[in-house]
């Protein structure tokens, strides 16, 4: 019996130490080549995700439809709270509506008179989600739209309301993207009465906050945010949604857009944009600035909010 | 030759791969996750532990590097980092299979538990050490809580649905070795 024990595991032993350690030498080798050179690793990653995900479509639609029955049940189930709620609600709707159409003819004969020439070029292409990042410390979405498709990197994301995110990571028949919630999402936008300029800043929470803002007391609970345009990632104007004041007073975003629903979501072709050719300035930027993601911008204005995100 | 024995160890491998896939696409359906939602336990950690500190032998190193490599990736982590550390901590309980068969359960929860957080420790330190962004730390350790929480009922599901046990005495495997 001794015998029989010392045979194989003799010799084995000590060589499969061997060979594990090369294993994990190897996984951290990989773990430094993705730090180093984030841009080939992300693209492996892109090539592998378009392949892997949507082979599990025909087993995730059913699994989904079926979650979404459950939901209409219980939206079923309260359906005469929620019919009193929509009667309140269409009452101020109504109210609204004439407004609306005031303003809206208003608008139309203002346009008319400074022959206003609304950008004919920013159409989009729509898409369905895919997948969820499938980690609760990442806020991402994969969407069945990718490079056939003529998405490219660095385009806006919206559901039917407000902006969602913004692309990052396209494969041929899916893309990646990051949304607004993400820890990595930087976003220039201003808010709205007082024009105030500040950047979005991701942080991983559903509401995200609001960081170089000039002057915070020019900004009050309920402004509107949009997109400002600046550092030419994102058409400017497009709504990002509301400030609200959390506990400790910072500022922060209540999003318009339904993340909780997101299922459809429309990519605006921005041709403006300037391409970018390198998979890799999108998602790391030089090594002085510590972490992956905000997207390097052509010009100094946007430079340096990216900068400032990380600081 | 395929006798029971080695029919139960490649069943057994290929049921930690159907399961890790399982895992995945559950993770990966579009069923609204919000940002700031509390993180789950990592099933995988606790299924690759329970494993390998009942049957080493189920589980060889380089089909757990596959499998979590795989999720590295699909998941948007760093890939290699995460996985290296499981590795480290699989080979860590593999090399004491002899000591842990001997434990109760309680301690072994207890080791468990102990190379869990200290596996988030050292990834965390990591990512600190190469400027990586992170998740706040309780956010983090809410999920490590939860494996930890999650471990028994990993164990308990094997033991009793996939007859996954420490080897009894004079047990012997495919090649007729004791083990």
């Amino acid at each position: 019996m001794a015998k029989n024990r010392t045979d194989p595991e003799e010799f084995s032993r000590p060589l499969r130490r061997v060979l594990v350690g090369l294993l994990v030498l190897f996984l951290l080798g990989l773990f430094f080549l993705w730090r180093i050179d984030s841009a080939r690793v992300e693209r492996f990653r892109t090539a592998l995700v378009d392949r892997f995900v949507p082979s599990f479509q025909w087993a995730s639609a059913p699994v989904t439809w079926g979650a979404g029955i459950a939901d209409d049940y219980q939206s079923y189930a309260r359906l005469y709270e929620q019919n009193q709620q929509l009667r309140e609600e269409l009452r101020q709707m109504k109210a609204w509506k004439e407004a609306a159409l005031q303003l809206e003819q208003k608008n139309a004969r203002l346009l008319d008179l400074v022959n206003v020439r609304l950008d004919p070029r920013l159409t989009h292409v729509t898409g369905v989600v895919l997948a969820d990042s499938g980690s609760p410390f990442r806020q991402s979405v994969l969407l069945n739209v990718g490079e056939r498709d003529g998405i490219r990197d660095g385009w806006a994301t919206m559901d039917g309301i407000g902006l969602v995110g913004r692309i990052s990571g396209v494969g041929g028949q899916t893309a990646r993207v990051i949304l607004l919630t993400d820890s990595n999402s930087r976003v220039p936008v201003s808010v709205q009465p007082s024009g105030q300029k500040a950047l979005l800043a991701g942080d991983n929470s559903a509401l995200p906050p609001l960081e170089f803002l000039e002057d915070n007391d020019a900004v009050r609970a309920g402004d509107i945010v949009i997109s400002s345009g600046d550092g030419g990632v994102f058409p400017a104007g497009l709504l990002v949604g509301n400030v609200v004041k959390d506990t400790d007073n910072r500022l922060r975003v209540a999003l318009s857009a339904d993340f909780q629903k997101l299922e459809f979501l429309r990519v605006l072709r921005s041709h403006e944009l300037v391409p970018i050719t390198d998979a890799g300035a999108l998602i790391a930027l030089p090594p002085v600035m510590g972490p992956p993601k905000p997207p390097v911008s052509p010009d100094p204005p946007g430079e340096a909010t990216a900068a400032g995100g990380n600081g | 030759m395929i006798d029971g024995a080695s029919r139960s160890v490649w069943l057994h491998r290929l049921l930690f791969i159907a399961i890790a896939l399982m895992l995945v696409f559950f993770r990966l359906l579009p069923l609204g996750s919000m940002a700031g939602d509390l993180p789950g336990p990592d099933f995988l950690l606790c299924i690759v532990f329970a494993w390998t500190m009942r049957r080493p032998d189920y589980l060889p190193a380089l089909l757990i590097t596959a499998v979590v490599l795989l999720d590295d990736m699909i998941l948007m982590r760093p890939p290699g980092l995460w996985t290296a550390l499981v590795i480290i901590a699989s080979e860590f309980v593999r090399a004491r299979v002899a000591l842990t068969r001997e434990l109760n359960f309680g301690v072994e929860w207890l080791l468990v538990a102990g190379m869990m957080v200290g596996m988030l420790l050292v990834y965390r330190i990591v990512f600190a050490i190469v400027l990586l962004p992170q998740p706040a730390f309780g956010f983090a350790m809410v999920q490590v809580l939860w494996s930890i929480m999650c471990y028994p009922v990993v164990v308990v599901l094997s033991r009793y649905l996939l007859d996954l046990h420490k080897p009894a005495m004079g047990e012997v495997d495919a090649y007729g070795r004791r083990m």
